[in-house]
C-alpha cells in the first residue's frame, strides 16, 4: 500500500468516526429527546458503520495486494540470490521481517553447503573402507593358512576359506554361529573362550598341535590373538593356523639324514683308528699283519672318502648347487670305460662281465662324468650282489620311436625281495638280508637316479626276481 | 685258571677282526658273530664270560639281542659292553633295562674296550651269581 493510499484511507476513517462522534453527541446533548427525533442521527450512524466496514475492506483488500507484491519481490530477490528491492528495505513491517528472512536462508544456505561437502567426504570414505574391505577380504582369502575370527560371544564373524576347508563348513552359511559348530571336536574353541575370558588380553598365544586333515593327521601352529578396538575393549579373537606338516617332515628327514651320515662316516673311521691303534702299541707283530692292517686302514680311507663324495654330490643335486656340464657324448663310448674299470673286479669274484653293447654311436647330450659315475654305480652293483660263477650283462640299445637310448645291466645275483623294491632309490636304503654280501652306504641308487633323472631327464628301469637275478639300466632321451 | 672267553658281535668284518685281536693279544679266548641271531645263538652255545655286540646290525640290534639274553637262564648277570655308531641318541634308560654295563661309542679305542673288558669282569667277580629258584 502506497503512502497517499494510506492517507486516502486514514481521512475517510477520521470523518467516519467525526460524523460518528457528531451523532452521539447530539444524541447524549439531547438526552430526553423521543425517539422519532433520533431517527436521523441512527441512520446517520450506520451510514457511518456502512462507511467503516467498506473502508476496512477496501484496506484489507488493497493490504493483501501490497503483502502479495512484497512476497513476489521476496521470492524473487530469495531466488535470485540478489539484493532486496529498495521498495522492500523501507516497507516498516515487511522490510525487518524480510530481512530476517533473508539472514535465515543465508544461514541455511551455508549448512547446507557444509552438509553436502561432509556428504561428500564421507561417500569418499565409505567407497575408500569399502575398497580396503575388500582388499582385506582378498588378502585374508588369498593366504593359505587358515583364519578365523570369533567375536565376544565365540560366534564366527569372519573366516577364509582355508579355514572352512579345514574344518569343512560352509562360510556362507556359518558366520554368526557359536564356532564350537565349526571346529567341532578340536580343543581350539575351548581355547579361544580361554583366550577370551583371560584376565590378561593383550597375550598372543601360539604352541603346535595335531588336527586331522581329510583324514590324514596334520601338524599345525596355531596363534590365537586378541583384537581389541580403538578404546581398548575387546573385540574378538583372531586364530591362525599355519600347517607346519611338511617343515616336520623335512625336519625329521634331515635329522635322520645327518644320523645315517654320521653313522656311516663312524664305522669306516671306527676301523682305521682300531687299526692304526693296533699298529702305534706294536700289536701287529709281524709284515703280513702290518701290511693287512694297512690294506684295512686304506680301504676303509677310500670308502670314507666316496661316502663323502656320495653325499655330498647328492647334496649339490639336491640343492640345484651341481655344476652340469652337459655336451653331445655316445653313451657307447662311456659304457665301454666303464667296462675297463669293472673288469678287474667282476675277473677278482670269478663273475663274467659280458660286454652286450652294441656299435652303433648313439648320442646323447649329458654330463659325461656323471653318466659315467650312474653306469658304474649300477655294474659294480651287479658285481657286488652276484654269488662267485654268476653272469653280469652290459648292454645299450636305442629306440627310435620312442626317442631314447637304453643301458641295461642284468646279473645273475640274489635278486631283490618284493616289499624291498620301492624303498631301493631311498638313502641309506641296504637290503637287509644282504647287506653282509658287500659293504655299502646305500646312497649308490639313490645318486645314481639322481643323475638320471633330476639332472638328464631320464628315467630308472629295476626289473628283479629274489633268488634270480635282476636288471638295472636307464633310458636317457636321444639327440636327434 | 683258563682264559674267559669273550664273544664279540658285528656285521663289520674289520670290527670284529680288530677287536678280537686286542682282545686275543690281552689273553682272552674270542668267538665272533656277524648278527644279533648268530650272536644269541653263540652266547647260548658257550660259556662266554662277556659280550661285546654292535648296536645297529642286521635281523635284530645290539640291545634287542641283550634284552633276550638277560632273559635266558643263567644269563642275567652277563657283562654286555654296546658299541654304537649313534652317538648320544641312545636314552640310558633303554640301555639300562637291556642290561647294557657300557656303551661306547664309535669311532671307539680298542686300549678302552679292553679297559672296561677288565674291570667288568672283576666286577662280575665280586658280585655272586644268583642262584636260579
Amino acid at each position: 500500500m502506497r503512502p497517499a493510499e494510506i492517507r486516502v484511507l486514514a481521512t475517510s476513517v477520521v470523518a467516519v468516526c467525526v460524523s460518528v462522534a457528531a451523532a452521539s453527541g447530539l444524541v447524549v446533548h439531547r438526552g430526553a429527546a423521543d425517539f422519532s427525533a433520533m431517527a436521523p442521527s441512527a441512520a446517520l450512524l450506520g451510514l457511518a458503520a456502512l462507511s467503516v466496514i467498506l473502508g476496512f475492506i477496501a484496506f484489507r483488500r488493497d493490504w493483501l495486494a501490497h503483502l502479495k507484491r512484497m512476497l513476489a519481490e521476496v521470492q524473487a530477490s530469495v531466488a535470485a540470490s540478489g539484493e532486496t528491492s529498495p521498495a522492500v528495505q523501507r516497507d516498516r513491517i515487511v522490510g525487518p521481517v524480510v530481512a530476517d528472512v533473508r539472514d535465515q536462508v543465508t544461514r541455511m544456505r551455508t549448512q547446507i553447503q557444509e552438509l553436502q561437502v561432509q556428504r561428500k567426504n564421507l561417500e569418499i570414505q565409505l567407497r575408500l573402507a569399502d575398497a580396503q574391505r575388500r582388499q582385506s577380504e582378498t588378502m585374508i582369502n588369498g593366504i593359505s593358512d587358515a583364519m578365523l575370527v570369533t567375536n565376544g560371544f565365540d560366534e564366527l564373524a569372519l573366516a577364509n576359506p582355508a579355514a572352512a576347508e579345514l574344518f569343512e563348513f560352509s562360510l556362507a552359511t556359518s558366520i554368526r554361529k557359536p564356532i564350537t559348530e565349526m571346529l567341532g571336536s578340536s580343543r581350539l574353541a575351548a581355547d579361544i573362550a580361554d583366550l577370551r575370558t583371560a584376565p590378561s588380553r593383550s597375550n598372543r598365544r601360539s604352541w603346535e598341535t595335531v588336527l586331522p586333515c581329510n583324514g590324514v593327521q596334520r601338524h599345525f601352529e596355531v596363534t590365537m590373538t586378541c583384537v581389541m578396538d580403538g578404546a581398548d575393549q575387546f573385540s574378538g579373537v583372531v586364530t591362525v593356523l599355519h600347517d607346519i606338516t611338511r617343515e616336520k617332515e623335512v625336519s625329521k628327514m634331515k635329522s635322520d639324514f645327518v644320523s645315517h651320515v654320521s653313522h656311516e662316516l663312524r664305522t669306516p673311521l671306527s676301523s682305521i683308528k682300531a687299526y692304526a691303534e693296533l699298529l702305534v702299541d706294536g700289536e701287529a707283530t709281524d709284515d703280513k699283519t702290518r701290511q693287512e692292517f694297512y690294506h684295512v686302514i686304506q680301504g676303509e680311507a677310500d670308502r670314507l672318502s666316496r661316502l663323502i663324495d656320495n653325499i655330498l654330490n647328492i647334496s649339490r643335486i639336491e640343492s640345484g648347487m651341481t655344476r652340469v656340464n652337459k655336451k653331445a657324448i655316445s653313451l657307447t663310448a662311456v659304457l665301454k670305460e666303464v667296462l675297463e674299470v669293472a673288469m678287474p673286479s667282476a675277473r677278482d669274484k670269478q663273475i663274467t662281465l659280458v660286454d652286450q653293447i652294441v656299435p652303433a654311436f648313439f648320442q646323447i647330450e649329458a654330463d659325461r662324468d656323471m653318466i659315467y659315475q650312474a653306469a658304474l654305480n649300477l655294474i659294480s652293483n651287479a658285481i657286488k650282489y652276484t654269488p662267485a660263477g654268476g653272469t653280469v650283462k652290459v648292454s645299450a640299445s636305442a629306440d627310435e620311436g620312442k626317442g631314447e637310448v637304453t643301458m641295461l645291466v642284468a646279473d645273475t645275483g640274489v635278486g631283490i625281495p618284493p616289499d624291498a623294491m620301492k624303498h631301493l632309490f631311498e638313502k641309506f636304503f641296504r637290503v637287509e638280508q644282504h647287506k653282509n654280501m658287500a659293504k655299502g652306504s646305500g646312497l649308490g641308487l639313490n645318486l645314481t637316479r639322481q643323475i638320471v633323472e633330476t639332472i638328464h631327464k631320464g628315467r630308472m628301469i629295476v626289473e628283479s626276481t629274489l633268488g634270480k637275478g635282476s636288471t638295472f639300466g636307464f633310458a636317457l632321451p636321444i639327440l636327434p | 685258571m683258563s682264559a674267559k672267553t669273550i664273544l664279540v658281535v658285528d656285521d663289520e668284518s674289520h670290527i670284529l677282526h680288530v677287536v678280537s685281536l686286542k682282545l686275543q693279544n690281552a689273553g682272552f679266548n674270542t668267538i665272533t658273530a656277524a648278527d644279533g641271531d648268530e650272536g644269541l645263538e653263540a652266547a647260548l652255545a658257550t660259556s662266554v664270560a662277556l659280550v661285546i655286540t654292535d648296536y645297529q646290525m642286521p635281523t635284530m640290534t645290539g640291545l634287542e639281542m641283550a634284552r633276550r639274553l638277560h632273559k635266558e637262564p643263567g644269563k642275567r648277570d652277563l657283562p654286555i659292553i654296546l658299541l654304537t655308531a649313534h652317538g648320544l641318541a641312545l636314552e640310558q634308560i633303554e640301555l639300562a633295562q637291556a642290561g647294557i654295563a657300557c656303551c661306547l661309542s664309535k669311532p671307539f679305542s680298542p686300549r678302552e674296550i679292553l679297559g672296561k673288558v677288565h674291570s667288568l669282569l672283576a666286577e662280575a667277580e665280586k658280585v655272586p651269581a644268583a642262584v636260579p629258584q
